[in-house]
C-alpha cells in the first residue's frame, strides 16, 4: 500500500512555517525532502498557504467584537420573542377557524334559502338517477351537520397553514 | 453586513444593556475569543467561499450560532473546533442552496482582487493560489487550508470537517498531491 504520510513531514512542515527551509535545516532533511514525494509536497504547498493565509489576515475587516456581541443580543431577543408568541398564533387560528365553522353551521340550520337551495340540488342529482350512490334523503336531513363538518375540515387545515407560513 | 461604524457610536438601547440573553459566555470572554480567532476565521471563509463579503456574512452567523449553542468547552481548541466547525457547515448550506439557485451563485473568483499594497510577485503567487484552490473540492480547501493555515491536528480536522480520523490521512495526502500538481512549482524560492 502507498504510503500516505512520512515521519519527518511535521519537521518540513515547521521548517516552512518558520522560515527556516531550506537554507537553514541540516542537509540530512534537504536530502529527504529531495527523495520522499510526501515531504516535497508538504515543503511545495505550506509556505504558500501559509503566505496566502498572512496576506488575507492583513486584509481581513471584521466587525467589532462588540458590535457583533450586540447584535447577537438583539437577535436572541427577537427569536425568543417569535418563538414564545408561535403557539398563541397557532391557537388564534384555530379558534377562529372554529368560530368560522360554527358560524357555518348556524348559517345551515336557519337558512330557508340554503335549505331550498339543498333540495333543489338533491332533486336534480336524483333525477340524474344516482340515488343509488348518494343518499339523497340523508343529505337533506342533515345539510347543517355536513356543510359544518365540510367548512371546518376546509378551514382549519387552510387556517393553519396560513398562519405556519406567516410564522 | 459589516459597516465602518464605530460600535462604541452607537446609541444601544439601555434594556439590551440591562439583562443579556442566556449565552453561555459572558460579553468580556467572548470578545476575547472573537479577538483570537475572527481574522482566522474570516481568511478561512473567505478561502472555503472565495466571496470576501460572503465570509463576512457567515463570519458574523458564525459567531451567532456559536453563542446560541448550549455548549460549554474544556479548551481552546475545543472551542476554536467547535467555531470552525460551525463555520463550515454554513459554508456547505450556502454552497448546496447555491447550487440550487444558480443566479445567487457568489462569483467566486473575488479573492483573486489584488489589493493595491501588493508588488506583482506577490499578486501573481496570490493568483496562482488562488486559482489553484479554486480548482479542489470545497472539502480539499478546507482540509489544506486547517492543516496549513491553521496549523490544526489530523484530529481537530476530522472533527471540524465530519470526517474519521483514520480516513482523514489519505484524503489529505491526495489534496495536497493535487494542490502540488496544479500549482507545479516550487513556490517560496528555492524550494523543491
Amino acid at each position: 500500500m502507498k504510503p500516505v504520510d512520512c515521519e519527518l513531514e511535521s519537521e518540513v512542515l515547521a521548517a516552512v512555517l518558520q522560515n527556516r527551509w531550506p537554507h537553514q535545516v541540516d542537509a540530512g532533511l534537504r536530502t529527504h525532502v529531495a527523495v520522499c514525494a510526501i515531504c516535497a509536497d508538504v515543503a511545495a504547498i505550506a509556505g504558500v498557504i501559509d503566505d496566502a493565509r498572512e496576506e488575507l489576515r492583513l486584509q481581513a475587516k471584521v466587525p467589532d467584537s462588540g458590535r457583533v456581541w450586540w447584535l447577537a443580543q438583539m437577535r436572541a431577543r427577537r427569536e425568543a420573542a417569535q418563538a414564545a408568541g408561535r403557539p398563541i398564533t397557532v391557537a388564534q387560528a384555530i379558534a377562529f377557524a372554529c368560530a368560522v365553522g360554527l358560524l357555518g353551521a348556524c348559517f345551515g340550520a336557519t337558512s330557508a334559502w340554503f335549505h331550498s337551495s339543498l333540495r333543489h340540488a338533491a332533486s336534480s342529482v336524483a333525477a340524474l338517477r344516482f340515488q343509488s350512490i348518494l343518499p339523497v334523503a340523508f343529505v337533506a336531513g342533515h345539510a347543517a351537520l355536513l356543510l359544518a363538518m365540510a367548512t371546518i375540515l376546509l378551514v382549519i387545515p387552510a387556517a393553519v397553514c396560513l398562519a405556519i407560513l406567516r410564522e | 453586513m459589516f459597516r465602518e461604524t464605530a460600535f462604541n457610536d452607537i446609541q444601544r438601547d439601555s434594556a439590551l444593556d440591562d439583562t443579556s440573553v442566556g449565552f453561555m459566555m459572558d460579553e468580556e470572554t467572548f470578545r476575547a475569543f472573537y479577538q483570537r480567532s475572527a481574522r482566522g476565521l474570516w481568511a478561512y471563509l473567505t478561502r472555503l467561499t472565495g466571496d470576501r463579503q460572503l465570509a463576512e456574512d457567515l463570519l458574523q452567523e458564525t459567531f451567532y450560532r456559536f453563542l446560541r449553542a448550549a455548549a460549554t468547552y474544556d479548551n481552546e481548541t475545543h472551542r476554536r473546533n467547535s467555531l470552525y466547525r460551525i463555520a463550515t457547515n454554513l459554508a456547505r448550506d450556502v454552497r448546496r442552496r447555491s447550487m440550487a439557485r444558480p443566479a445567487a451563485v457568489p462569483a467566486g473568483d473575488d479573492i483573486e482582487r489584488v489589493p493595491s499594497g501588493q508588488d506583482a510577485g506577490t499578486a501573481e503567487r496570490t493568483a496562482d493560489f488562488t486559482r489553484a484552490m479554486s480548482r479542489l473540492q470545497p472539502r480539499e480547501r478546507a482540509m489544506l487550508w486547517l492543516a496549513y493555515a491553521e496549523g490544526a491536528s489530523h484530529r481537530e480536522i476530522a472533527d471540524v470537517l465530519g470526517l474519521r480520523p483514520t480516513s482523514l490521512k489519505p484524503m489529505l495526502f491526495r489534496a495536497r498531491r493535487k494542490l502540488a500538481d496544479l500549482l507545479g512549482r516550487a513556490p517560496r524560492g528555492g524550494k523543491p
